[in-house]
C-alpha cells in the first residue's frame, strides 16, 4: 500500500478553478519533488493535503494517507494528523517560529498537543530531536530564542518541530528558498537523511529543478493547477516528454546568446573602486559607550570595462547590496574612492551614466505613478538638458519599445503588470538616459525561471547593442555563469577571488569559492550523476 | 473590468460604518452651513419672557434660559465647533506633516532628535492644562482655543508622518528616486506624500473629532467661545444649573456633540478599512 495517494484532488476557490485533478503517491523512504513556476498549485497541493486550503475552497478527489481517506476527516481529527501524522516545513524560517517562546518549548509543544506526556518528557524528546537536526545541545540549549540562531539554524528547529513525533509523511514547501546556497546544500542533506532514518514519505516542493534533481526519487511537474508530468526521477530527467517540462528544462539551463565585450575593452574602464570602505554604526551596547562599528565593505577594488559584465557573487550579509549603494553614491564612504568615466561618482556627470534594476518587482515602483511618469524619473538628472513635452513621452515610448513593452503601457499603473513585465518596466527607467552602466542586484532573483530566461535575454541583447556595462549583482551561481564575463566573489566584506568568470567556475583557488561552488544545485552536474548510478 | 469592483467608490458604499458616519458629519456639516444663511431666529436677540420653555411647534426643541430658541442655538453651535476643530486640525496636518517628513528624511540624525523629542514634550503636558494655561495668558476665545488644540495636534501628525514615511523610504521605488538624482524634499513629496495621505485622513477625521470634544470642553469652562457666540461646550455650562428643571437645555447640545464625534469616528473606521487593500479585496 502506498503512504499517501492522492487521486484527482480538485480544488476550487470561488468559481476560479485552482487544482484540476491532481493524482500523487508517495512511498515511505521515498522522496516526491514536485517542480512549478508560481501559480502553478504545488503550494495549494500541499495545504490541501494537510486540510489547511484556504476559507471558501472546495475540495473534490481522495486523499489516501495509509488507506484512510483525509478528505473525509472533520477538522478535530485533521489536528491529530497534523504534526503527528504528516509534518509540515515552510519556507520562511524568520516567520514559521514564534519569536517569544524558546526553541525547546516549540518542538516540545508539539509532542504536548499530540501525546500525553509530562513537561519534562516532552522536553526530553525535543532535545533528541533537536540533536537529530544537528543542534546538539552543548551548543543549542533549549533555552535559547529563534532570534538568536542564524536564518539556517532556525530552519533546523522548523525541521525539529515537524519530525519530533516521527511523522510518517512530511511536505517540505520550499525548504532552502530563503536560504544561502551553502545552507541549502547542508539543510537538503539534512532532510534527506532523516528521510532515510526513519523510512519517511517526504514531498520536496519547489521551483528549482536542479533542487529536485538531486534529491528526489520521483519527480511530478506542475503547470496551472495541473501536473503535466511525472515519473521516476531518472527516466523523466533524462526524457521528458511534454513541451512545458522541456521548456523548463531549457530556461533552468538557459545561456543567453552575447557578442560579449569588444575585444580592446580593458582599454575603457567604466567604472574603477580603489579601497573602498564602508563602515556602519552599530547600536552602543551601554548607554554612554562610543557606538560600535561594523566593516560592510572592507578595502574593495574593481574594474569594470565598457560592454563588459561583471558578477559579484556572495551570500546574505557579504556586503555586496551595500557596495552597490556605495557604487551609486548613495551612501558615503569611510574611505578609498569610486570613479565612473574617470569622474567621482557622487558628481552629477557620473550620475547620469549610471542606472539600477532592484530584485523586487512590486516594490521597485511608486504604485500611485503611472508607469510613463515612473520610468521618466531619471531624465531629473540632466536637469534643464531632460527633453519635454512631445520628446519627452517619445523617449518614454522608446524605452517601454526597447525592453518589449507596448508605448501603450505607459498610462497604466504598476499593479496591472506581472512580475516579468515589471522588470522589464525597471530596466526601461535605467534605459531612459543611456547610461554607460546598469548595476542589477539580484534582479533575476524573484522571477520564475521562464520569465528570468527571458529577462536574461533581453538583457544580453541590450548589453551588446548598447555596449552597456552590467554589474550583476546575485546570489545565484549559475545564472552568473550564463551571464557574465568576470566574476567577483565576494566574503565577508571582502573579495575573496576575481577572474573570468570560465576560469573560476572550473578552476576555483579560494577555499570559499569551491565551498560555494560544490553547495550550489546543478541540472547538469545531478543528472551525470543519476546516469552514472543507472 | 472583469472580476470583482474593488474601486475605492464600491468599498466606500459597502461599508457599513463608512456610510453611518459620513451621513451623521455630513448633516451636522450640513446644519453648520445652513446656519450661515438662515436660522429660525436670532441667536443674539433675547426673550426672557419665553425662557425654558419645553418642546413646542414654535420651538421645537425648546428654549433655554435668555429665551432663545435651542434650534437656532444648536445651529450656530455647529459652526463653531466644526470651525474650531477643522482649523485646529489643519494647524496639525499643516505643521506637523511636513516636520514628520524632514524628520524621516533626516533620521537619525540631530535634526530627527530635535523634532521628535520636541514632540514628546507636547505630548507629556496634559492637553487640557496647557489649553487653559494659553487661554489665562492671552486670554479666553475662538481663537486661542484653535491655537490650543491646533498646537496639540501637532505631534499627533508628525509622528504618524514620521513613522509612514520611515518604512517607505526603505522601498526600492524611494531608493531608484535617490538613484535618479532627486533631493530628499522633492522625494517626500513626490513619493512619500501621496503614499501616507491614506493614514492622514484617517487621523484627520479622529483628530477632528477630539477637537470637538476639546473646544466643548474648553467652552463648558469658559475658555472657549464668548458670548454672545453660541458654542455646544457653553451651553452645556448654561444648562448645568437647570439640569433639574430644564432637562433638555443639557439634552440637546449634548446628543449633538455625541452625534458627531460618533459620526466622525465611524467615518475615520470606515476609511481605514476602506483605504486598507487587503481588507478591500476579502470583502469581495
Amino acid at each position: 500500500m502506498k503512504l499517501l495517494s492522492v487521486r484527482d484532488l480538485v480544488l476550487d476557490i470561488g468559481s476560479t478553478p485552482i487544482l484540476g485533478g491532481i493524482d500523487l503517491d508517495v512511498d515511505a523512504g521515498q522522496v516526491l519533488g514536485i517542480v512549478g513556476e508560481s501559480g502553478s498549485g504545488k503550494s495549494m497541493t500541499a495545504l490541501a493535503i494537510m486540510g489547511l486550503a484556504p476559507t471558501g475552497a472546495r475540495l473534490g478527489g481522495k486523499i489516501l494517507l495509509k488507506g484512510a481517506d483525509l478528505a473525509g476527516h472533520t477538522e478535530a481529527e485533521m489536528c491529530a494528523v497534523r504534526g503527528g501524522e504528516i509534518g509540515m516545513i515552510f519556507q520562511e524560517p524568520m516567520t514559521a517560529l514564534n519569536p517569544v517562546m524558546t526553541i525547546g518549548d516549540q518542538v516540545a509543544e508539539t509532542v504536548l498537543v499530540h501525546q500525553k506526556r509530562s513537561r519534562a518528557e516532552a522536553r526530553e524528546i525535543a532535545g533528541q530531536t533537536l540533536e537529530r537536526v544537528e543542534l546538539p545541545q552543548s551548543r543549542f540549549p533549549l533555552n535559547r530564542y529563534p532570534h538568536e540562531l542564524s536564518g539556517g539554524q532556525r530552519q533546523r528547529v522548523v525541521i525539529a518541530m515537524a519530525i519530533a513525533l516521527r511523522p510518517a509523511l512530511l511536505i517540505a514547501d520550499e525548504p532552502t528558498t530563503a536560504l544561502d546556497v551553502t545552507t541549502q546544500a547542508q539543510i537538503l542533506d539534512l532532510l534527506a537523511r532523516l528521510v532515510d532514518e526513519d523510512g519517511m514519505g517526504m514531498i520536496l516542493i519547489t521551483h528549482d529543478l536542479a533542487v529536485v534533481a538531486e534529491h528526489a526519487d520521483r519527480i511530478a511537474i506542475m503547470r496551472a493547477g495541473e501536473i503535466v508530468e511525472r515519473g521516476p526521477a531518472t527516466k523523466l530527467l533524462l526524457n521528458l516528454k511534454h513541451p512545458y517540462s522541456k521548456a523548463l528544462f531549457e530556461a533552468s539551463n538557459h545561456v543567453p546568446a552575447r557578442a560579449g565585450p569588444p575585444k580592446n575593452a580593458s582599454d575603457e574602464p567604466i567604472l574603477v573602486a580603489r579601497d573602498v570602505v564602508r563602515d556602519y554604526v552599530v547600536p552602543r551596547t551601554s548607554p554612554f559607550a562610543r557606538p560600535g562599528r561594523f566593516r560592510a565593505v572592507n578595502k574593495v577594488s574593481l574594474q569594470l570595462n565598457r560592454g563588459e559584465n561583471l558578477g559579484l557573487v556572495g551570500e546574505s550579509g557579504c556586503g555586496k547590496s551595500t557596495l552597490a549603494r556605495a557604487i551609486l553614491a548613495l551612501e558615503p564612504l569611510q574611505g578609498g574612492q569610486i570613479f565612473l568615466q574617470d569622474r567621482p561618482v557622487d558628481a552629477p556627470e557620473a550620475r547620469r551614466q549610471m542606472q539600477v534594476v532592484f530584485q523586487d518587482p512590486y516594490g521597485s515602483f511608486n504604485p500611485r505613478h503611472t508607469i510613463a511618469r515612473s520610468v521618466a524619473e531619471p531624465f531629473h538628472l540632466l536637469g534643464a538638458a531632460a527633453p519635454a513635452g512631445s520628446e519627452r513621452a517619445d523617449r518614454v515610448a522608446l524605452a517601454l519599445k526597447e525592453v518589449g513593452l507596448d508605448p501603450k503601457d505607459g498610462q497604466k499603473f504598476i499593479h496591472e503588470f506581472s512580475g516579468g513585465q515589471r522588470q522589464r518596466v525597471a530596466i526601461a527607467r535605467a534605459l531612459i538616459i543611456s547610461p554607460a552602466l546598469i548595476i542589477l542586484d539580484e534582479a533575476v532573483s524573484a522571477l520564475d525561471v521562464s520569465i528570468r530566461a527571458q529577462i536574461l535575454d533581453l538583457l544580453a541583447e541590450l548589453s551588446d547593442r548598447l555596449h552597456l556595462s552590467y554589474l550583476f549583482i546575485s546570489h545565484d551561481l549559475n545564472v552568473v555563469r550564463a551571464v557574465t564575463d568576470r566574476v567577483l566573489i565576494m566574503k565577508s566584506g571582502e573579495i575573496v577571488e576575481e577572474g573570468e568568470t570560465a576560469q573560476v567556475f572550473n578552476d576555483p583557488q579560494n577555499a570559499y569559492t569551491r565551498e560555494l561552488l560544490a553547495s550550489a544545485p546543478s541540472l547538469d552536474e545531478a543528472i551525470a550523476r543519476r546516469l552514472k548510478h543507472a | 473590468m472583469s472580476g470583482p469592483d474593488t474601486s475605492l467608490w464600491f468599498a466606500a458604499r459597502t461599508s457599513r460604518s463608512f456610510v453611518l458616519g459620513a451621513t451623521l458629519t455630513g448633516f451636522f456639516a450640513a446644519v453648520a452651513l445652513v446656519s450661515l444663511f438662515w436660522t429660525p431666529y436670532d441667536v443674539t436677540v433675547l426673550d426672557i419672557a419665553g425662557k425654558l420653555q419645553g418642546f413646542s411647534p414654535a420651538h421645537p426643541l425648546g428654549t433655554d434660559h435668555l429665551g432663545r430658541d435651542m434650534v437656532a442655538m444648536v445651529m450656530v453651535g455647529a459652526q463653531t465647533s466644526i470651525a474650531v476643530a477643522f482649523v485646529a486640525v489643519g494647524i496639525g496636518v499643516g505643521f506637523g506633516v511636513p516636520l514628520g517628513l524632514m524628520a524621516a528624511a533626516n533620521r537619525r540624525t540631530l535634526f530627527d532628535e530635535i523634532i521628535m523629542r520636541a514632540n514628546d514634550l507636547i505630548f507629556a503636558f496634559p492637553a487640557l492644562l496647557i489649553a487653559i494655561m494659553i487661554t489665562a495668558i492671552f486670554g479666553p476665545g475662538a481663537i486661542n482655543a484653535i491655537i490650543a488644540i491646533g498646537i496639540f495636534n501637532i505631534p499627533v501628525f508628525a509622528r504618524l508622518a514620521r513613522g509612514g514615511a520611515l518604512s517607505l523610504w526603505t522601498r526600492d521605488f524611494v531608493m531608484a528616486a535617490r538613484v535618479a538624482g532627486k533631493n530628499k524634499a522633492k522625494i517626500s513629496f513626490e513619493h512619500i506624500l501621496p503614499n501616507i495621505t491614506n493614514l492622514l485622513i484617517v487621523q484627520g477625521t479622529i483628530q477632528f473629532s477630539l477637537g470637538i470634544l476639546a473646544e466643548a470642553a474648553l467652552s463648558y469652562l469658559g475658555l472657549g467661545a464668548q458670548p454672545p457666540l453660541p458654542s455646544w461646550g457653553r451651553m452645556l455650562a448654561d444648562a448645568q444649573t437647570m439640569i433639574s428643571f430644564a432637562p433638555h437645555m443639557a439634552l440637546v447640545p449634548g446628543l449633538a456633540i455625541v452625534f458627531t464625534v460618533l459620526g466622525l469616528n465611524l467615518m475615520g473606521d470606515g476609511l481605514r478599512d476602506i483605504f486598507d487593500p487587503r481588507l478591500r479585496r476579502s470583502r469581495q
